[in-house]
């Protein structure tokens, strides 16, 4: 495995200067863009890790429908989406978490209980679809109920008219076409 | 260093800029994105891992995380616009009509 070292480093590289972009960046738009490019680059890590199938998957569901989905909203957005600064307290709580996941790293790294990888496995796609349909086919058929119940419950969302509006001046441009469920 | 402890490594820093990132913000959307940067890290790890052990169960249960990320952002996108319905900078923070 070890001729996949530096493919490995250049994806990881951009897969963790792209998640900097995405949590930094100050506007909606670029962080989007910067998801996108973090996406493919987990496409290219799959790839190089050789799960051809989730690969796909990531380019086609990941880059291909949710990216495009946070674009769209990002679009909606009125005066693209401006937000206000940090607190305090969340800086405090993020170098807390941030920080605490990296000490748990290095003491793992320090244990030095970390396998490396069998040769021989069958990783192709008719093993991966012989794994969706047998042991997990529960799960695989769940995850259409999951998908209907999350297209069903973001209308209902979408389209519930609120009884007491909390502020009184929303903006024209926060106010798109309402459309108002009769009940 | 091996290309495990590389990889195992690149997946623990992603979630931890992606839970400080889902910490920091105070925007729903920008919120929800760092969320995706943690779901993607666990995916990794879980490939990873279906490598380390040379079965591919694990990787069946990757294209899973990816269609619970896809719900995830559906629902989160719809509560974001519906709290941007109500106001037009807003603060994750205000929206506390849940709390008992």
């Amino acid at each position: 495995m070890d001729s996949l070292f530096f493919p490995l480093l250049v994806g990881c590289a951009v897969a963790l200067v792209s998640a900097l972009g995405v949590v930094l960046a100050r506007r909606p738009i670029y962080a989007a863009m910067f998801l996108l490019v973090h996406s493919l680059s987990l496409a290219a890590l799959f790839g190089i890790l050789s799960a051809a199938m989730v690969a796909v998957g990531q380019v086609i569901i990941y880059s291909g429908a949710i990216v495009v989905l946070f674009l769209f909203v990002v679009t909606l957005l009125p005066s693209g989406g401006v937000e206000l600064g940090p607190r305090g307290s969340r800086i405090a709580a993020a170098c807390v978490a941030g920080g605490g996941m990296l000490v748990a790293l290095a003491a793992a790294e320090a244990a030095g209980g970390i396998p490396s990888a069998v040769t021989g496995g069958d990783l192709s796609v008719a093993a991966v679809g012989h794994a969706l349909f047998g042991p997990l086919l529960v799960a695989f058929e769940l995850t259409a109920p999951l998908l209907l119940v999350a297209i069903v419950g973001a209308v209902v969302i979408w389209r519930r008219r609120e009884p007491h509006p909390r502020t009184a001046h929303v903006t024209k441009v926060a106010e798109p076409r309402r459309l108002v469920m009769h009940r | 260093m091996s290309s495990e402890v590389l990889v195992l490594a690149t997946s623990v820093g992603l979630f931890a800029i992606g839970s400080a990132g889902a910490l920091l913000h105070r925007h729903p959307v920008a919120m929800l994105m760092a969320v995706e940067v943690m779901l993607n890290a666990a995916n990794l790890l879980i490939v990873m891992a279906a490598r380390v052990r040379g079965q591919a169960d694990a990787e069946a249960a990757a294209l899973i995380v990816l269609v619970l990320a896809a719900a995830e952002a559906v629902i989160g996108l719809a509560l974001a616009l519906a709290l941007f319905r109500r106001k037009a900078a807003p603060d994750v923070d205000e929206a506390a009509e849940l709390r008992g």
